[in-house]
């Protein structure tokens, strides 16, 4: 195995610049340098003729947590270094804005944002508050700038609705047809691609609650408003979803009415460089700029712990705090893929090791046939990224890097720095979080693959629709298309079981506390019968979510063990339990099954469940109740709502 | 007049107006090239920032000098 050429550009720039060493320096102290570290940096070095580094520097600035002054400072500079140097960038384009609103601090944070994006703006702001009038006037000088993009940015104030309004239907259809009307006007006097700000609802009302049931006030009006501009946009028009943009930040930070009282700016310039990376990233989506494919790193990336040293049994998926955060995480990049993202890998593993947990472990959700392309040796990574890269045939500008180690993120960025490079927090619940602030994946419209899903997303509605009419128990229960797989303990199931019988109060029957060495014991043990119950239905996998143990008394079965985890109460899922146990005591020659309640503070929901499976009462005693079920007599169990599910099939 | 202070607004100025200013006490805005209204918008906001604070309604109004500006930022310090 070489060592990568680490071709490091800036410390061979910096040379005969003490000053540039020692910031660089510095800066390499920690993974997100100081913003305005990177700044003077930049600053620096385009006095030293370094252009590439100013620029490259200056691009670290936009990644988070920058405040406003550092923005600006860095848009400041952009815009002077450009007047002498164009930055080198992957498209150059020209766009209009027309607000209601002050915009011109939105205009060079755009353009510092859009930079970071690999775009080369050239902006066009329209006068104050004449968005209409520029926009509509084919003669206008936004038209002569001959933008590729027209954005429209208003603000909520400009949307003209009373208070509370009758005629709620007429009044925001005809507010609606204002803006669809200038969209029109764009396509009529330009070929530009048309971005739309939509409305924030303030965060204050006078109605308060009550709001939310009357159409006409004007926050719910505002609300309907942005739901019938979605409509009409269509694929059109892209849409910047200020308003959910705003509730992520805050909308107390949002809005910040000193600064509308003092000169008219709608968004606190707090949040206006956020507002400016969304809209650059919707740019640059549109643009052809979004990533394509994301490289992940496997061990404590995409599970916790070292599958090659703590084994399939000992990494960190599912089960727990932790185990679940991975399992979000494999969620989230399932979810991306669907959407037509790539996922490939790039490990330091043995390749059979790297490979194991998405084929065999039951908590998985990331399967092999989901990544276009698999990578598992002891290769260096950047030779593993460009080894990627080749192999999908995109650019490495088009690959996203996610690994939990800082040194080898810091790696690709040397000696790959086309590479998006996104720094993961400590924790693997702040992954997805990590992933998605990026802004890297926005795109224009659905693709054909999506429009495909969207039948079923409707079929799936339509379902929902009848779930939500059926009013007897049984049409809900069928309408859930319960699945699961049932199966005896094995290595792999034993800490999720030992965890659900440490911890399972509601529905259980005899809350029996058995250590893990008793639970194996039980696996190896013939006199036992041990299942485990996973359960699908079209909502998704709920993993791992019933136990039962029962263990031979000669001519009966006599159920030490059954439990289910709170989130499938209710569901029959207890019936698909005692149909296995049924069928695997009949192959055993027994034909009855013995049942025990043991009360505590916390268990009476599953007094009755014995009682409702068909089971008869023997024995009462103190509270403890003893039932037995003959099989021969009353036959299996049956569960008609659960269907079986096999486990290699992902039906 | 705290003269700290006045550095602190100076560096936030240069920084945000792209240029190396020198203020004092009696400077008046107008005399910077480059601190008109818009620019002094984001000096107001950038000096919140920089000195944690946020300023009453009433000190966002015009101030004739750059000591006028650095006894808001006092009091909202206080």
């Amino acid at each position: 195995v070489s060592e990568p050429q680490l071709t490091d550009a800036a410390a061979a720039a910096t040379a005969g610049s003490p000053e540039l060493e020692e910031l660089v320096a510095l800066a390499a102290l920690n993974e997100v340098p100081d913003p305005s570290l990177c700044l003077r940096i930049a600053r620096v070095a385009f006095q030293h003729g370094d252009t590439d580094d100013a620029y490259r520097w200056l691009k670290r600035v936009v990644d988070k947590p920058t405040p406003f002054r550092v923005w600006v400072s860095a848009a400041a500079a952009l815009a002077s270094f450009a007047e002498q140097t164009r930055p080198s960038a992957a498209r150059a384009l020209r766009v209009a804005l027309a607000g209601s609103y002050t915009t011109s601090q939105l205009v060079s944070l755009l353009r510092l944002a859009a930079f970071r994006r690999r775009l080369d703006l050239e902006v066009y702001e329209s006068g104050f508050d004449r968005y209409n009038q520029e926009l509509l006037d084919p003669g206008s000088d936004l038209y002569a700038f001959a933008p590729d993009y027209v954005i429209i940015a208003p603000h909520e104030g400009a949307v003209a609705f009373e208070p509370l309004t009758a005629d709620v239907d007429g009044a925001v259809a005809e507010e609606a047809s204002r803006w669809t009307s200038l969209w029109d006007a764009i396509r009529r006097n330009s070929g530009a691609e048309i971005i739309q700000h939509n409305f924030v609802i303030r965060p204050e009302t006078s109605w308060g609650h009550l709001a939310a049931r009357v159409p006409g006030a004007r926050d719910e009006m505002l609300r309907s408003l942005n739901s019938l501009l979605a409509e009409a946009a269509g694929e059109n028009v892209l849409i910047v979803d200020c308003d959910r943009l705003a509730a992520a930040l805050g909308k107390d930070r949002w809005f910040d009415d000193r600064y509308w009282h003092l000169s008219k700016q709608a968004v606190a310039l707090a949040t206006l460089p956020e507002l400016a990376r969304h809209t650059a990233a919707v740019v640059a989506g549109a643009a052809g700029l979004s990533s394509k494919c994301i490289v992940l790193d496997l061990d404590n990336t995409l599970w916790g712990g070292v599958v090659a040293e703590d084994g399939l049994e000992g990494i960190q998926l599912g089960a727990g705090p932790e185990g679940e955060a991975y399992v979000a995480f494999q969620e989230y990049l399932l979810a991306l893929r669907t959407r037509g993202i790539l996922l490939a890998v790039a490990s330091k593993n043995n390749d059979a090791d790297a490979r194991e947990p998405f084929e065999r472990h039951p908590d998985t959700r990331l399967r092999l046939s989901d990544f276009a392309a698999f990578v598992a040796n002891w290769d260096d990574k950047p030779t593993s990224l460009q080894f990627l890269a080749k192999t999908l045939n995109i650019g490495l500008d088009s690959l996203v890097f996610v690994d939990d180690n800082p040194a080898e993120r810091e790696l690709i960025r040397r000696v790959l720095p086309e590479v998006e490079v996104p720094v993961l927090p400590p924790s693997p619940s702040g992954f997805v979080r990590a992933l998605s602030d990026t802004l890297l994946f926005e795109a224009p419209r659905l693709t054909e693959d999506d429009l495909g899903r969207s039948e079923q997303y409707r079929s799936l509605a339509a379902a929902n629709t009848l779930a939500a009419r059926s009013s007897s128990l049984e049409e809900y229960y069928a309408s859930l298309s319960m699945k699961a797989l049932v199966a005896p303990f094995d290595e792999l199931s034993l800490p999720r079981v030992a965890q659900l019988v440490g911890k399972t109060n509601q529905l259980n029957l005899t809350t029996r506390r058995h250590s893990p060495s008793d639970l194996a014991a039980f696996m190896t043990d013939d006199q036992y019968i041990t299942l485990t119950l996973r359960l699908r239905d079209r909502f998704g996998d709920h993993g791992l979510v019933g136990v039962l143990i029962a263990r031979e008394h000669g001519e009966f079965f006599e159920i030490d063990t059954l439990l289910l985890s709170c989130r499938v109460i209710g569901r029959t899922v207890e019936r698909e339990l005692l149909k296995h146990l049924c069928e695997a005591a009949l192959s055993r020659g027994v034909h009855r099954l013995r049942g025990v309640y043991l009360p505590t503070e916390k268990n009476a929901v599953a007094r009755d469940v014995f009682g409702n499976l068909g089971f008869d009462e023997v024995e009462e005693h103190g509270g403890k109740i003893v039932w037995e079920y003959d099989i021969s007599a009353r036959g299996i169990v049956t569960s008609e709502f659960i269907n079986s599910w096999s486990e290699h099939g992902n039906d | 007049v705290n003269t700290e202070t006045i550095e602190r607004i100076e560096q936030v100025v240069g920084s945000l107006l792209e240029s190396d200013v020198s203020l004092a006490a009696d400077t008046r805005p107008g005399d910077v090239p480059g601190w008109d209204s818009l620019a002094n918008v984001n000096i107001l906001f950038a000096v919140e920032e920089e000195f944690g604070i946020q300023f009453r309604d009433a000190d966002l109004a015009p101030f004739a000098t750059v000591g006028e500006l650095a006894r808001r930022v006092d009091a909202a310090r206080a």
